[in-house]
């Protein structure tokens, strides 16, 4: 038995500087039975292998070109072991949430690093932008100190937390 | 510093609060109070005032106003109380300690010092429970935060009972008089104060810390709730040992305090059982495969902390605890808090320090790592040589041999004067390449005070 895949293009809310998360979920709710779901998107969207993994899926990801990627997230047979509890994401910002932002220019994983290294790097990726230009980083924790050198620094940011307790930030140089 | 999240004065907490903890150890060294003199005497109490509040309260506040923050990602609040409550701290422990002396007819005054002190010391921990929870307020408690809050709670409960002795001794207070506080009081204030606000708060501050050095996972363990609640079962059992055994005996029943206190014993070795088990899960599964020397010199304060909770069962078991109580009370102030405290600090100074220096120029200038402003290999062995001090202090303590005691608290002082200079070395920049040392817009950090 074959059901097609439910597809959702996530790439026009990414490149307007929005938050997918919810959309996903969303359609991760209007799954039938066994359907699986073809993703597309700006990047490779490591954050949501391990969302979705808790909740039983499986990714087969691959590069469709032009930088941008489709994961088809399959369900396994077993429950998902663990479903972990998780309000709403927050989503906190300091700009005008209205106004649309140009897609990050790097996607960088930061989770695995000692601190303060989470952080120089972030700095690093920022510094490398032209102003207005904007970058994705994935950090292990909701970054205290990095918001402030970026508040002292000029620059704006938007970030949310996935359900995995990591933070995902995306910072637009002042 | 402008626009940074680091907290004005906690270098200038640590500091004072080192100078306690070699103060307290030189004393030890000359054979100053404990065990040349009973546990009691007023000698005795301006050791362990000086090692409890001067040392451990100073170094436990200072890392709370840069760590609470971090906890629950929320900036401090009433951060200007910070200092008056530091000043408040400060001579509140001057007091308390001439209050001693005047006890010990060292000092001739007519001066009621205890009761000064009785007021001033209450008047800083308020503001530093003040601050902390007015910023803990502001948001939902992870368990590292509540492990904080219920310390903040023991404090309070501390430092009340020790304002009301000191009012005591001033001879204020004659109402109280008629009641026994040392046989009620005095153990809920040494195990509310080591076992309450010291040690429960350095569970849960461990809790955050050591997982995030060590990239071990952090998500919230259900043993670590066990730990939690078991934890304040038994601090409230101890703090409330005496009225529940008057209302217990009301009813009919009989109880003794020893069966509270046995309860609140049984409590607190599960709380220490399951936090050992969380403790050996960060170690094991952290992704971090070299650990630094902060987290190995910790192991060395976590075995101290679990031979304390074997020494407690082993003198509850033989009746001996009110003989060995001052071994006992060494092993969790020196091994555990102390050992701890040490292990931590030689990590945090050296972070701190580098956020200050290098903060601005972060990402735009190659800046030297923060291990680079330690020399582990140097300081391995101060490490090693304290935890053996302790261990034969320890020892010694056990079977009343007071020299060779002052002989291991000589070797616990020298390891810690050694941890110091590298402290000031780290926050002296000294270890960094020259040519690495101060990269265009940054400048030298001060010693102790902030940058204005």
């Amino acid at each position: 038995m074959t059901q097609p895949h439910y597809k959702l293009d996530v790439r026009p809310i990414l490149r307007a500087g929005g938050e997918p998360f919810l959309a996903v979920m969303q359609a991760v709710d209007a799954l039938a039975p066994g359907q699986s779901l073809r993703l597309l998107a700006t990047f490779k969207p490591i954050p949501l292998f391990h969302v979705l993994g808790s909740r039983g899926f499986e990714p087969t990801a691959r590069e469709i070109g032009n930088g941008d990627w489709e994961v088809i997230f399959t369900p396994g047979n077993s429950q998902p072991e663990d479903k972990i509890p998780q309000s709403e994401p927050v989503i906190k910002s300091v700009d005008n949430a209205e106004e649309t932002w140009p897609a990050p220019l790097t996607e960088l994983d930061n989770r695995d690093l000692e601190p303060p290294d989470p952080m120089v790097r972030t700095l690093e990726g920022i510094e490398a932008l032209l102003p207005g230009q904007t970058l994705a980083a994935l950090l292990p924790r909701e970054p205290l100190f990095l918001f402030k050198e970026l508040e002292s620094r000029g620059h704006l940011w938007r970030g949310s937390f996935d359900p995995e307790g990591h933070y995902r930030i995306v910072i637009r140089r002042g | 510093m402008m626009g940074t999240a680091l907290s004005r004065w906690t270098m200038s907490y640590f500091t004072a609060a080192l100078a306690f903890l070699v103060g307290a150890q030189v004393l030890m060294i000359a054979g100053y109070g404990f065990p040349a003199v009973p546990a009691e005497a007023p000698e005795t109490l301006i050791l362990v005032h000086m090692v409890t509040i001067g040392w451990l309260s100073l170094l436990m506040c200072g890392a709370l106003f840069q760590f609470v923050p971090v906890l629950i990602a929320q900036p401090l609040r009433g951060g200007r109380l910070v200092l008056p409550a530091l000043i408040c701290l400060l001579s509140g422990l001057a007091f308390l300690l001439a209050g001693f002396l005047q006890l010990a007819g060292t000092i001739d005054t007519d001066l009621p010092l205890l009761a000064i002190a009785g007021m001033l010391l209450p008047v800083g921990f308020l503001l530093v429970v003040g601050v902390l929870v007015g910023t803990l307020l502001r948001a939902n408690l992870t368990l590292p935060a509540r492990f904080v809050a219920a310390g903040l709670a023991c404090v309070l409960v501390t430092v009340t009972l020790g304002a009301l002795f000191a009012l005591l001794l001033s001879g204020f207070l004659p109402a109280l008089a008629g009641l026994d506080f040392r046989a009620h009081a005095l153990p809920v204030h040494i195990a509310v104060g080591l076992g309450g606000w010291l040690t429960f708060t350095a569970i849960g501050v461990s809790y955050r810390l050591l997982p995030m050095f060590m990239l071990s996972p952090d998500g919230e363990r259900a043993s670590s709730r066990v730990v939690w609640w078991s934890g304040i079962a038994a601090l409230v059992l101890i703090a409330l040992a005496s009225p529940i055994v008057a209302m217990v005996e009301r009813t009919g029943f009989m109880a003794t305090p020893d069966t509270a206190t046995g309860l609140a014993a049984a409590l607190g070795l599960v709380s220490l059982i399951l936090y050992g088990v969380d403790l050996a899960f960060f170690y094991r599964h952290r992704k971090r495969r070299v650990i630094e020397l902060n987290s190995r010199a910790a192991q060395g304060a976590f075995l101290a902390l679990i031979l304390s909770a074997l020494l407690l069962l082993a003198l509850l078991a033989t009746g001996t605890l009110g003989q060995h109580i001052g071994a006992l009370l060494y092993l969790v102030a020196f091994g555990w808090l102390t050992g701890l405290g040490l292990s931590q600090l030689y990590k945090i100074v050296p972070f701190l320090t580098w956020l200050e220096c290098y903060g601005p120029v972060m990402g735009k200038k190659p800046t030297p790592r923060v291990q680079d402003l330690v020399v582990e290999g140097r300081d391995r062995v101060w490490f090693a040589l304290y935890f053996l001090g302790v261990l034969s202090g320890t020892g010694a303590l056990l079977v009343n041999q007071p020299d060779v005691f002052r002989f291991a608290a000589g070797a616990t002082l020298l390891a810690t004067l050694a941890i110091v200079v590298e402290l000031v070395l780290a926050r002296r920049l000294y270890n960094v390449e020259d040519g690495k040392r101060l990269p265009e817009g940054t400048s030298r950090p001060r010693l102790f005070l902030p940058s204005l």
